[in-house]
């Protein structure tokens, strides 16, 4: 895998000669980054249709109980974060088929617990809360090329998912009986996105930070929907302003020392503000 | 007796412990318009979800085919009573049509198979031009027909449609008769629809099942739709009832035609 990163990193010193891609970090920043904005921007297509922000939300939070397990442990956090946050993605996702309680008070019930979960531990054991702080705001600059490779073979997953059942899931988000009236396995392919959503949100934590990761995956798609016209731009669309947002805020935040995922979500904000200007004025 | 295509053995729908359907047992012949009729509440939505399979019930729903009863559901086309869902995604009409048919990813662009199929059920409804409109911009009439072009271009054996005229302008109801006449005439089709507009179940139905939680008559359209049966099952006031309670003249004339046009 070594001489696989030599070989990019030097492909990249042509292609990119510029300061801020000089570095071995930023070059390991670019290249998460090229990988984690798209992947967010195609599941977060799903997120805005289905109306998971929250859910996502919920998710992203939990991360903090599923760190401060790993470090209580002794086990590898990032594992456990990963673990923990599909565990709650399926806990919510089942509880949700039991009860009659609407889907937003579900997720703030699993929210609130996880949260409290992570400062029991955290308050516990007072040694431990320095070691989440990179976990809260994110931390690309110090990506290692183990984590990139993770990114890459799940980036490879989800889009071989999504291109099988992106018109289903799609069907579905638009209205559920219809979806399942034409065959559609509409129990199996929400479970199957609960777990791809936990799974990308707490990947993404590292990169962008349990704050902001959901607005990676809604802010791109959002922007998308401003200025689409159907489905095929939408989808296209959400990519540009994913790759876009990323590339920009790791060059802003190489210039202004802002942290990386602040300054991804800013710009993804921007890119926002400007299409929904445009919508506007097309109207 | 024409062959049934859908047996109903004892079928029930209860739920959280309301019973929403109790011991409906009923046939839908094959080929010839049905129409499932009755109160508000009666459950007739309830009825059409579980013969489409998706909600749990307890008895038995059989498909015959071939003179087999099958418990495999074959191809059904379904237009809901009302379409929930988020008006602001960007997805034309065709992309909608193409959507359950299609399975290489939208962004993809479409197969020309599928396009064309798609291009055609809309032709079929009278709504072609509308193919590149958003659905979240369509008005209740032109919603329903592209939801009625959509279920006609899976090649259904079945087509059950939940109250097909609500909200469905004049042309559209005028456009809407003539593709069940067409059905009728061609008799390819098993078709269920529930309606409470009785100008088209008296203008096109062959078969009709009144509802009530349970079958409280059922058999073909002259011998239930008597004044006795209509007032049993709808209240005194049945025989005033029209769609969207539009009093314009001729608001509700379109579906007319005489009982049978065979």
């Amino acid at each position: 895998m070594e001489s696989l990163f030599a070989t990019i990193y030097s492909l990249m010193d042509t292609a990119l000669p510029f300061a801020w891609a000089a570095s071995l970090f930023m070059k390991r920043a670019f290249l998460e980054i090229m990988l984690i904005t798209p992947l967010c921007a195609i599941v977060g297509i799903q997120v805005v249709n289905y109306r998971m922000a929250f859910f996502s939300d919920a998710i992203s939070h939990s991360a903090f109980a599923g760190i401060a397990l790993g470090l209580l442990l002794n086990i590898n956090p990032l594992l456990t974060m990963v673990v923990f946050g599909v565990l709650v993605a399926l806990g919510i996702a089942k509880f949700k088929t039991r009860s009659d309680l609407p889907m937003d008070t579900i997720i703030g019930v699993f929210f609130a617990a996880t949260i409290a979960l992570g400062i029991a531990i955290i308050s516990a054991r007072k040694g431990l809360s320095q070691t989440l702080s990179p976990f809260l705001f994110g931390d690309v600059l110090t990506i290692a090329e183990m984590e990139i490779a993770i990114t890459f073979a799940l980036f490879a997953v989800v889009l071989i998912f999504i291109a099988l059942s992106y018109n289903r899931l799609l069907l579905t988000g638009i209205n559920e009986p219809l979806a399942r009236s034409q065959d559609i396995p509409v129990k199996i392919y929400n479970y199957i996105f609960a777990i791809i959503l936990a799974v990308v949100v707490t990947v993404g934590i590292r990169t962008i930070g349990m704050l902001l990761i959901t607005a990676l995956l809604i802010v791109p798609p959002a922007s998308a929907r401003n200025v689409s016209r159907n489905v095929r731009q939408m989808f296209w669309y959400s990519l540009v302003f994913a790759w876009v947002s990323g590339i920009a805020g790791l060059v802003i935040s190489f210039y202004t020392d802002i942290a990386t995922g602040a300054s991804i979500i800013l710009t993804a904000s921007l890119c926002f503000l400007l299409t929904f200007i445009i919508s506007l004025v097309r109207r | 007796m024409a062959e049934t295509a859908i047996e109903l053995a004892n079928v029930s729908v209860t739920v959280n412990r309301v019973s929403l359907l109790k011991n409906v047992s009923a046939g839908i012949p094959k080929g010839k318009i049905t129409a499932l009729i009755g109160p508000n509440g009666a459950g007739k939505t309830t009825l059409v979800l579980a013969i489409l399979g998706v909600i749990p019930y307890e008895g038995e729903i059989f498909f015959i085919r071939k003179g087999r009863r099958e418990t495999t559901r074959p191809r059904i086309g379904y237009v809901p009573q009302r379409l929930d869902f988020d008006r602001g995604l960007p997805l034309t009409v065709l992309d909608f049509l193409t959507l359950s048919s299609q399975r290489r990813p939208l962004w993809l662009g479409y197969q020309q198979a599928k396009r064309d199929k798609a291009l055609e059920a809309l032709r079929e409804i009278g709504v072609e031009h509308l193919r590149e409109r958003q659905i979240g911009r369509l008005s209740g009439g032109e919603l329903q027909r592209v939801m009625l072009a959509m279920a006609i271009s899976r090649d259904p054996e079945i087509l059950l449609l939940d109250e097909p005229a609500a909200g469905v302008d004049v042309s559209g109801e005028v456009l809407f008769c003539e593709f069940m006449t067409r059905v009728q005439r061609e008799g390819h089709l098993t078709m269920m629809i529930v309606s409470h507009d009785l100008s088209i179940v008296t203008g096109h139905a062959e078969h009709v099942i009144c509802l009530n939680r349970t079958v409280q008559c059922q058999g073909g359209a002259p011998e239930v739709l008597t004044p006795e049966n209509i007032m049993a099952v709808y209240g005194p006031h049945a025989g005033l009832y029209r769609h969207g309670k539009d009093t314009r003249p001729g608001a509700s004339a379109t579906c007319i035609h005489p009982l049978h046009h065979k």
